[in-house]
């Protein structure tokens, strides 16, 4: 099971809390298991990220059976508190390009944050991060680009990077 | 001549607008070919599009160096886990009638 540590590494940026990253890891591979059959052999990776993707719904149903907000408007209602708590008055002067990153990447609302962790951090391709959340690859990409801006404006307030328009 | 002419016109140098607006996927390396190498052209020369480009990489560099540390433990527990799985179904198997 070669793909057991990248497993682990998408379950703990879907789940926050580590035991139940390995929870869903075993769930994963038992489900894996039950399905080999079905499985033609190609793309593993993707397989076993759809799997884990499908668990993740189901635990998430048992335990928070109300309807999901709409992420989009997490994003803009994000955004409104941001510009009060993250005026560039309220960074921390000195604070290194490192930290700034962490800090927004933390802020995001959770459904960007994981697409921008899945990618930048545990190293998924587009693909493979779309199957990993079960969303079209299209959706991943804006998510993505989204929130990096949002990273990116951050660091801008901070002194760290150039604003927008520059020349 | 025609197919020359059209070649060199997909060739051309990106503008800005479309750096702008495959720059992150470009970074990703999820750009073809032909993009590549019109966005590169564009960011030998350009200095807005070329310090978005160094800001954006700066970041994908710093969310890289937060890389994951799965905890050792918790991985070979997953490990032993996935082959008794596998041990099991083996077993399964040869018990089963034929």
């Amino acid at each position: 099971m070669p793909e057991i540590d990248v497993l682990l590494r998408v379950a703990r940026t879907l789940v926050p809390r580590p035991a139940d990253a390995e929870d869903l890891v075993q769930d994963t591979l038992i489900r894996a298991y039950r399905s080999i059959e079905s499985f033609d052999g190609s793309h593993p990776r993707a397989w076993l990220l759809t799997i884990m993707r499908n668990a993740q719904i189901n635990r998430t149903r048992r335990r928070r059976p109300e309807l999901l907000d709409d992420p989009d408007a997490a994003l803009e209602q994000s955004d409104e508190q941001d510009e009060h708590r993250h005026s560039p008055e309220a960074v921390v002067v000195g604070a290194s390009f490192d930290a700034v990153v962490v800090d927004a990447l933390d802020a995001l609302p959770d459904r960007f944050r994981q697409v921008v962790e899945l990618i930048d951090v545990d190293g998924l391709t587009y693909a493979e991060a779309a199957e990993a959340i079960g969303a079209p690859v299209g959706t991943v990409m804006s998510r993505l680009h989204r929130a990096r801006t949002r990273i990116r404006n951050r660091l801008a307030a901070a002194g760290l990077a150039p604003r927008s328009g520059t020349r | 001549m025609r197919n020359w002419i059209r070649r060199r016109r997909a060739e051309r140098e990106a503008t800005c607008a479309e750096v702008a607006q495959v720059l992150q996927s470009y970074l990703d390396g999820h750009v073809d070919d032909l993009t590549a190498r019109r966005v590169s052209r564009h960011l030998e020369h350009c200095r807005r599009c070329g310090l978005e480009a160094e800001t954006y990489q700066a970041i994908k560099d710093a969310l890289a160096r937060r890389g994951r540390e799965v905890d050792a433990q918790t991985l070979e527990r997953l490990r032993a886990f996935g082959t008794r799985l596998a041990e099991e179904g083996r077993a399964g198997e040869a018990d089963s009638p034929a």
